[in-house]
């Protein structure tokens, strides 16, 4: 990679001309489409969930503190809540940056942490029906994710196997927040019905602290947004560390995991302390047979949103390349969020990286 | 090279060792099993005194939650950082590119001689 491949400030504040020629597919993976509203779900449940999905206190709460969720000039023009008019998202997002393939998120997999696992099994279903018939079938550009309670493995394996087999969905998607770390037996079955499709396993943060989950942080509660959303990556690695250390991947050797939302410049961190540790403690997990780093090189994926941005650009690529980011990462955009990347952050990168990220290793991996 | 001699053979028992000081450099005897093997006392990873560290077993490498005892009394672990050595070779487990420095040793009329 040398810096002549790198273009100036003034070029990267565009989307990349390479895209904008269709020289590839830009894949988004991680859009957040949503309800307009709870009464949209009714339609979508039976009694008793119909009547209690728009009774007060009834749903999945926040931490308590304020989060500007959305861009604001997401809201759709005839209002409503951000990601949920489908002719609205396509135009300001497939269309206006430049999407080819959008791989819908949605905003339901945190239901998993919800008291009542009856309750967030029914509503995630809903919601995936409704994401179907009023997304997916209407519109060939966006695929969807099968959202699962995690929480429940029972019910999350039917629902795989129940949507599983259709083609416009594309991965099963599960909350960042558990209440015991993902690589143990308990949620087990969910990785085997995601192998029985074909699936990869999305993990996209979620409702930390609230609900039945833990505090947000192994230290408490945070006081604010700001001191919440800059710690996210945590979740990540305590998801990532985990399915490492318990083998996941060696018992489902074809099992694929996506970190979404994750970031990128944890990563080198991780990976290499997971493999210092390994070579003085892997009598503890005599299972895990390969340094863990090119476990995670094999197996997972992370998206690149919320991109991190040092003040030296040059930064970002050396870490793209201790990661083997080239391989590694899928291009999300995390619409209709306040923290949306759009296709211009990745123009710090060399073209060469730029497809792959954009559209080689989401089309391999979704099999678009 | 020359030979040192180090120790009546009767007096490293399988299972035990003895530190040496040979030409300077702190060497491990170490009897496995009937099987004397001479390594430096250096760690490849930190320069931990290796020879010092546990001897025992490990567990092979298995399926998920399943334990493969194996090895049982030729595997050195360095005290400092837990680093796993196959004492008859010096390989590290994990990496066996890896190797502590061997010496060669002989048991020449019940002594223990090692060459360096």
């Amino acid at each position: 990679m040398t810096k002549e491949t790198i273009p100036t400030l003034t070029e990267s504040s565009k989307a990349p001309a390479d895209t904008q020629d269709k020289a590839y597919r830009v894949i988004d993976t991680d859009i957040h489409h949503s309800l307009p509203d709870w009464e949209a779900l009714q339609p979508y449940l039976d009694e008793p969930w119909r009547s209690k999905i728009v009774a007060p206190n009834s749903r999945v709460g926040g931490l308590g503190v304020e989060a500007g969720r959305s861009r604001l000039d997401s809201i759709p023009p005839g209002g409503g809540t951000p990601g949920s008019d489908p002719a609205f998202l396509i135009q300001q997002l497939i269309v206006e940056n430049h999407v080819d393939i959008g791989i819908l998120t949605g905003d339901i997999y945190g239901w998993n942490v919800h008291p009542n696992p009856e309750y967030a099994n029914a509503v995630v279903a809903a919601f995936n029906n409704y994401t179907i018939e009023r997304w997916l079938t209407p519109h060939e550009q966006l695929r969807g994710s099968i959202a699962v309670n995690s929480n429940d493995p029972e019910a999350a394996t039917a629902e795989i196997d129940r949507l599983g087999p259709r083609d416009d969905m594309v991965m099963v998607i599960i909350g960042g927040t558990s209440t015991s770390p993902y690589g143990q037996k308990f949620y087990h079955p969910i990785y085997e019905a995601a192998m029985r499709h074909d699936l990869p396993i999305g993990i996209h943060v979620s409702s930390a602290g609230t609900g039945i989950a833990h505090a947000a942080t192994a230290v408490g509660t945070p006081r604010t947004f700001f001191e919440y959303h800059s710690g996210l990556s945590r979740i990540y690695m305590t998801q990532l560390i985990s399915l490492v250390s318990e083998g996941v991947f060696e018992k489902y050797p074809d099992l694929k995991c996506v970190f979404i939302e994750s970031g990128v410049a944890w990563l080198p961190h991780v990976m290499w302390r997971l493999d210092k540790e390994w070579k003085g403690l892997r009598r503890e997990v005599p299972w895990v047979k390969r340094a863990p780093s090119e476990v995670i090189r094999e197996h997972c994926y992370f998206t690149t949103q919320p991109l991190e941005e040092p003040p030296n650009r040059d930064w970002l690529l050396q870490i793209f390349e201790m990661i083997d980011g080239e391989n590694c990462l899928l291009y999300a955009s995390d619409y209709p969020h306040w923290d949306f990347d759009a296709l211009h952050v990745l123009n710090v990168l060399p073209r060469h990286y730029r497809r792959k990220i954009f559209q080689d290793n989401a089309e391999k991996l979704f099999k678009l | 090279m020359a030979r040192h001699f180090i120790c009546p053979a009767s007096e490293i028992p399988p299972g035990a060792r003895k530190l040496v000081t040979v030409a300077g450099r702190s060497i491990g005897i170490f009897n496995v099993n009937g099987v004397f093997c001479a390594l430096r006392n250096a760690c490849i990873h930190n320069q931990g005194p290796v020879c010092l560290g546990h001897v025992g077993g490990t567990y092979l490498p298995s399926e998920p939650d399943e334990y493969r005892p194996g090895l049982e009394g030729q595997v050195l672990r360095c005290p400092w950082h837990g680093w796993e050595f196959d004492i008859k070779t010096g390989s590290n487990l994990i990496d066996p590119s890896l190797r502590l420095r061997t010496y060669s040793i002989t048991i020449t009329d019940g002594d223990v001689v090692v060459d360096l």
